[in-house]
C-alpha cells in the first residue's frame, strides 16, 4: 500500500474550495486537476522505474474514495484517469509505454476516455465507428456523446472498430493525444448532477499512427475484462462510497454540534435506527468493495461467470446503496439542512451527484448482464 | 465438429453468412454476445443431451467454434459424433 501522499492534503482542500461554484456553474474542476498534475496522483498507477508512484488498484480506490469526500465529480475524473492509465500501464507495447508513462508521472497527462457512441449508448463491446487504415496510419473520426474532461484532457483512449472489421464486436482501443486531433464540442453539460465533470459531446477527428493502438487490433474486449472493466467499477464504487461516507460525516458532526444537540435528540430511536441504516449501507458497500478489490487481485482469468457477477453486482450494489444513504440522510437532517442548497451539510449536491450512480453505465444493462451470467452458474460459486 | 453443431450454432452467427464455419472461427466476432451464450448453452444441452459442467462455461469456452465443441466432446458427445467436418 502507498503511504499518503504529501500532496493529498492541498488537493483536498482546492477540490473542496472550488467544488461549490464548479458545481453552480457546471465547470470543470480546473483548479483540483492542476493540483492533482502537481501532487503527481495523475502518475499513481505509473510503474516507479518510470517515476510513477507504484500504486496498486486498492490504492485507486483509497485515493478515490477520499478525494470524493470532498467532491465526487472530482473523484470520479480522478478514479476514470486511473483507469486509463492502468489501462496504458498494463496493455499498451513498449515504445507507446516508454512515451506515455513518463508523462503520466509528470503530471502532464490527463486522459479521458472515448467509450460512448450515438448509436449503442455506453455499451462498451460493440461499436459502429469505422477506422481507414492506409499505410501505418489510422484515420479517426470519432463522435462521442459523453466525454468526461474532453475539453479539458491532453490525451484520449478511444474504442473504434478495427479498421477490417466485419462485425461490431471486433472493437480497438486507440491512444491519440490531442495535439493529434480536431477535437470539436458538439453541446453542453447541463445535468442533474456529476456538473463538475463536463461530460460534453464531442467529435474527434486526425490520423494516428498503427503504433498507438493499445492491445490488439480488435482486442478490447480483453483489455475490458482485465483491466478496464474492473477498475472502472471499483473506482465509481469508491467515488460513491466516498461521496455518501464524507455526507454522513458531516450529518453526524452537525447532529453532535452544540447547535446541532439543540435540534436532535440524539436518544430519539428514529434518529438512532435511521443512523443505523444509513452506516450499514455504507459497511455493506466498502465490505463489497474491499472483497472485491481482493478477488480481481488474486484471480487469473477475469471473465469466469463468478467474478463477473461479483464485478457487476460491486457497481450496482454501490450504485443503489449510497444513493439510497443519502437519501435517507436528507430524510433524518429534514429540509433545511437536506434539501437546500448553502447548507454546510451539502446534502443536496450529493444527492444529486448520487443519482447518477445507477445511470453511469446503467444497472439495468449489468443487470441483465448478471441474470445471464446467474444461469451459467448453476452450482453458485461465490467468488 | 459434426453437421448438427455447425447447424446449430448458425442461427446464432448473424455475421457468419454464407461463409464456412471452423474450428476457429471467432464466435464473438460472428455475433455471439453473453446473453445469447445462454441460449446456445441450452441449445447445446437440448442438442446432444448433455450438461455442460459450470467450470467450462469460460470466455475461453465460447471463444472458438473449436473451443465449445471441445467442451462439447469433453462431455462424453465425441464417441457418437456425426460426420466430421474439420
Amino acid at each position: 500500500m502507498l503511504s499518503t501522499p504529501p500532496e493529498l492534503d492541498k488537493v483536498l482542500a482546492v477540490a473542496a474550495e472550488h467544488a461549490e461554484h464548479a458545481d453552480a456553474d457546471a465547470e470543470f474542476p480546473t483548479a483540483a486537476l492542476d493540483a492533482l498534475r502537481a501532487s503527481g496522483l495523475l502518475g499513481l498507477v505509473v510503474p516507479v522505474e518510470h517515476g510513477g508512484l507504484g500504486g496498486t488498484f486498492a490504492d485507486v480506490v483509497d485515493l478515490t474514495m477520499r478525494i470524493a469526500t470532498v467532491d465526487m465529480s472530482v473523484g470520479m475524473v480522478f478514479g476514470m484517469h486511473c483507469q486509463q492509465a492502468a489501462t496504458i500501464v498494463r496493455h499498451a507495447g513498449p515504445a507507446l509505454r516508454a512515451e506515455l508513462l513518463p508523462a503520466l508521472a509528470r503530471g502532464e497527462l490527463y486522459l479521458a476516455s472515448v467509450t460512448t457512441e450515438r448509436g449503442k449508448g455506453g455499451h462498451l463491446l460493440t461499436s459502429e465507428s469505422e477506422v481507414t487504415a492506409e499505410g501505418g496510419t489510422l484515420h479517426v473520426d470519432r463522435d462521442a456523446p459523453v466525454v468526461t474532461g474532453g475539453v479539458h484532457a491532453d490525451g484520449y483512449l478511444v474504442t473504434t472498430l478495427a479498421p477490417d472489421a466485419t462485425s461490431p464486436s471486433q472493437v480497438s482501443l486507440i491512444y491519440a493525444a490531442r495535439n493529434q486531433l480536431e477535437t470539436q464540442v458538439l453541446g453542453g453539460w447541463q445535468p442533474l448532477g456529476m456538473r463538475a465533470t463536463h461530460s460534453v459531446p464531442m467529435r474527434l477527428t486526425g490520423d494516428i499512427p498503427a503504433s498507438q493502438l493499445v492491445g490488439e487490433p480488435g482486442g478490447f474486449r480483453d483489455i475490458v475484462t482485465a483491466t478496464f472493466g474492473p477498475l472502472a467499477h471499483l473506482s465509481w464504487s469508491a467515488a460513491w462510497l466516498g461521496a455518501a461516507s464524507g455526507a454522513l460525516s458531516r450529518v453526524v458532526g452537525h447532529i453532535r454540534s452544540p447547535q446541532g444537540r439543540k435540534q436532535f435528540n440524539t436518544s430519539s430511536e428514529l434518529l438512532l435506527t435511521r443512523l443505523a441504516g444509513v452506516r450499514g449501507r455504507l459497511d455493506l458497500v466498502h465490505a463489497l468493495l474491499r472483497h472485491t478489490l481482493d478477488v480481481v487481485d488474486r484471480t487469473q482469468d477475469l471473465s469466469v461467470p463468478p467474478v463477473q457477477l461479483l464485478i457487476n453486482t460491486l457497481k450496482t450494489q454501490a450504485a443503489v446503496q449510497c444513493f439510497a444513504a443519502v437519501d435517507e440522510l436528507v430524510e433524518l437532517v429534514g429540509l433545511r439542512h437536506g434539501y437546500l442548497r448553502g447548507s454546510a451539510l451539502w446534502l443536496e449536491r450529493v444527492f444529486r451527484d448520487l443519482r447518477s450512480a445507477s445511470l453511469n453505465y446503467a444497472n439495468d444493462r449489468l443487470l441483465l448482464a448478471n441474470g445471464a451470467l446467474a444461469l451459467l452458474d448453476q452450482e453458485v460459486r461465490l467468488a | 465438429m459434426d453437421t448438427r453443431f455447425v447447424t446449430m450454432l448458425r442461427p446464432f452467427l448473424k455475421y457468419a453468412g454464407a461463409n464456412e464455419i471452423t474450428l476457429d472461427s471467432s464466435l464473438r466476432d460472428l455475433g455471439l454476445d453473453s446473453m445469447q451464450a445462454v441460449e446456445l448453452l441450452f441449445a447445446i444441452e437440448d442438442t446432444y443431451q448433455v450438461s455442460l459442467p459450470d467450470e467450462l462455461l469460460t470466455d475461453t469456452t465460447f471463444a472458438t467454434a473449436g473451443n465449445l465443441w471441445a467442451a462439447i466432446e469433453s462431455s462424453g458427445v465425441g464417441a457418437e459424433a456425426g460426420a466430421k467436418l474439420c
